[in-house]
């Protein structure tokens, strides 16, 4: 299959320009259109190992990160994020456009995909063990996930866990987006990561998306099996805390980090049941990432 | 397609129709059939939240010594037509005659609805000139209400006799709490809604709601045509219910007999059928703007009489100066 970074910038334009550009994320297939050139730089860049077509073909969702007026292509420059010619948010700068459209693909998902029971929540994969570590925003499930995929762990997404009703999870390895501080504190651990520009000002401050590993990115196609569910915190100076959480607790946590729990009703509950009961639940409260990820490594490798 | 629907809003319909044909696992490649079962879990949760809600309104209007008419989308889903398969709406819309509007919107205030803030000039274009008072929208749950007094604005150019489909709605089961139109009325009330009002976006899913209407009423009785055409009559909406259904054949087939079908006014209804198709940016015609603008005022022209239609474009003119001015303060 072809790889976006085996693709010309001039070939990637036309097919963006065109609407024949297709980015295959995990099993989606997006068909993606646009003009704005501060986007298309940043995509070619951050999905550089994803598989794309460039002659059309069915698709999932259509995206278009386009100008709100033709002349905002050249004056006071502004994006805006269309969906199925759909504009359900307000223009950005198109600084901002990679981000928008970052943002804009994971309400797609949480809005539209009600096969999967969709929950707030990063997920990544060790030794064969699927983990969820779902915690509100800003309580470093982020930062975590990058550390742990930048330390080899596989990648399945920092933000959406899909479960389907084989209780299966799928992957949709893309970038990484850290926020404010976490930025400077992944590159200043790993200086060789691969961050996309900076977008300053966005309403979470700024932003910048870090690669997923060429790894995770090539078993996009393969789910994994949850065993365990992490509930991270993330508090300053604070010594490493691993609590064990129980079944019932982490069921209640999970239906508020929930997209669309109620819209899948009792097969939503019963998802949620077997979900708790096949994988344990734990709570790290932790300050350093170091201690953070050999507690998760121990509490996989002893008890996976 | 599967794009345009979305966008039209008609995407689970679409899906719940293909399933009900058994089309979907013929006709339709994998990744596609994904999103119409999404789409079919999207509407079943739907229909769960309106029947609750349903439930919700009637124990807060429970005491009130009126009947309470239930209108348009919700009406379908407890009535089950066929216009509800794969409906997704908004609000729900209710109507108690004009005396118990006070209390009802009272009752529905405690039960937890609010118009919420509404500046002096909204506030008394719904109290004053319109059909309707402010949407209600409950405070925990953000579901909508619309409590309405009359099918049609009364300051409306057309006269339309609402209060004639009103008097002759009832209930939906002998000692339920819902009341309903009768099936033509129902049927005119959404040609006239879709007419008369200027939610063109919706447009094509409207269409699809006569359709289906007109489709349901007639297989289930032989006289419906002749006592739709009698109906409209009296109630003054000769004209529109032509227009609709011409609109609704010219979409969807809709078997309608020739002499229901208006082809007067061709451009008219020209500005409709283009204001009403799809607008999926790869699609849509050139003329979409210009025909959403020239309706927008034809429908604000016979909402509103010449004075009240002066002061009402003044206002607006005024707000969207200051909200310039506004701006380049910022």
């Amino acid at each position: 299959m072809l790889i976006l970074s085996a693709c010309s910038a001039e070939e990637l334009k036309a097919a963006l320009r065109l609407g024949r550009f297709r980015l295959h994320v995990g099993h989606l297939r997006l068909k993606i259109s646009s003009i704005v050139p501060e986007f298309v730089c940043v995509l070619q860049q951050l999905y550089a190992a994803h598989p794309v077509m460039l002659d059309g073909g069915d698709f999932d969702f259509e995206i278009a990160i386009s100008p709100p007026t033709p002349w905002r292509h050249w004056l006071r420059r502004n994006a805006i994020f269309e969906f199925c010619g759909d504009a359900p948010f307000e223009p950005m700068e198109v600084g901002h456009a990679f981000a928008m459209f970052e943002w804009g693909l994971n309400w797609a998902i949480a809005s539209y995909l009600h096969n999967y029971l969709i929950l707030h929540s990063a997920v990544v994969e060790f030794e064969g063990n699927g983990v969820l570590l779902s915690a509100v925003s800003g309580s470093g499930k982020s930062t975590l996930s990058a550390e742990l995929s930048l330390q080899g762990w596989r990648l399945l997404s920092d933000e959406l866990a899909l479960i389907d009703d084989n209780l299966q999870l799928f992957p949709l390895a893309r970038p990484i987006s850290l926020k404010n501080s976490s930025i400077d504190l992944i590159r200043t651990r790993f200086p060789s990561a691969r961050l996309g520009p900076l977008a300053k000002d966005t309403h979470k401050g700024t932003v910048a998306h870090l690669m997923a590993p060429d790894a995770s990115v090539e078993s996009n196609a393969v789910p994994a099996i949850p065993k365990f569910i992490i509930f991270p915190k993330w508090t300053a100076g604070a010594p490493l805390r691993v609590e064990a959480v129980g079944s019932g607790q982490a069921a209640m946590r999970l239906i508020d980090q929930a997209f669309n729990y109620s819209i899948l009703g009792h097969k939503g509950f019963e998802r949620l049941v077997a979900l708790v009961r096949q994988a344990e639940a734990w709570e790290i409260e932790y300050s350093s990432l170091d201690e953070a990820r050999e507690a998760i490594e121990s509490l996989v490798r002893e008890r996976g | 397609m599967f794009s345009e629907a979305r966008q039209a809003g008609v995407l689970s319909r679409l899906g719940s129709t293909l399933c009900q044909s058994h089309a979907t696992e013929k006709y339709l490649p994998e990744r596609l059939r994904e999103h119409v079962s999404a789409a079919a879990i999207q509407v079943d949760a739907f229909q769960r939240d309106v029947h609750r809600e349903l439930a919700y309104i009637q124990s807060a209007l429970s005491g009130l010594q009126t009947p309470v008419l239930l209108l348009k989308g919700a009406s379908y889903v407890l009535l089950e037509l066929p216009a509800a398969t794969g409906r997704i709406f908004s609000d729900i819309d209710i109507l108690v005659s004009k005396p118990h509007v006070g209390s009802a919107e009272a009752n529905l205030m405690l039960g937890g609805w609010s118009t919420g803030k509404l500046d002096p000039y909204d506030q008394r274009y719904y109290r004053e000139w319109s059909h309707e008072i402010p949407p209600m929208t409950h405070l925990r749950r953000g579901t909508t209400v619309d409590l309405h007094h009359s099918l049609a604005m009364p300051t409306c150019r057309i006269r339309i006799d609402s209060e004639r489909m009103v008097k002759e709605a009832f209930p939906v089961d002998t000692n339920g709490f819902w009341w309903r139109l009768k099936d033509e009325d129902m049927l005119l009330h959404a040609a006239s809604h879709l007419m008369l009002n200027s939610e063109f976006d919706r447009g094509l899913r409207d269409l699809w709601d006569i359709d289906l209407l007109f489709r349901h009423f007639q297989s289930s009785s032989n006289s419906f045509v002749e006592k739709l055409i009698d109906r409209s009559d009296q109630i003054g909406l000769t004209k529109i219910i032509r227009q609709a259904l011409f609109l609704a054949n010219h979409f969807f087939q809709t078997p309608v007999p020739e002499k229901l079908i208006s082809n007067q006014d061709g451009f008219f209804l020209n500005l409709m059928i283009c204001a009403s198709s799809t607008r999926h940016p790869e699609t849509r015609s050139g003329w979409l703007a210009i025909s959403c603008a020239l309706l927008t005022y034809r429908e604000m022209y016979l909402r509103l009489p010449n004075r009240l239609l002066a002061l009402h474009l003044a206002h607006k003119a005024s707000e969207l100066f200051k909200r310039t001015e506004e701006k380049k303060q910022v």
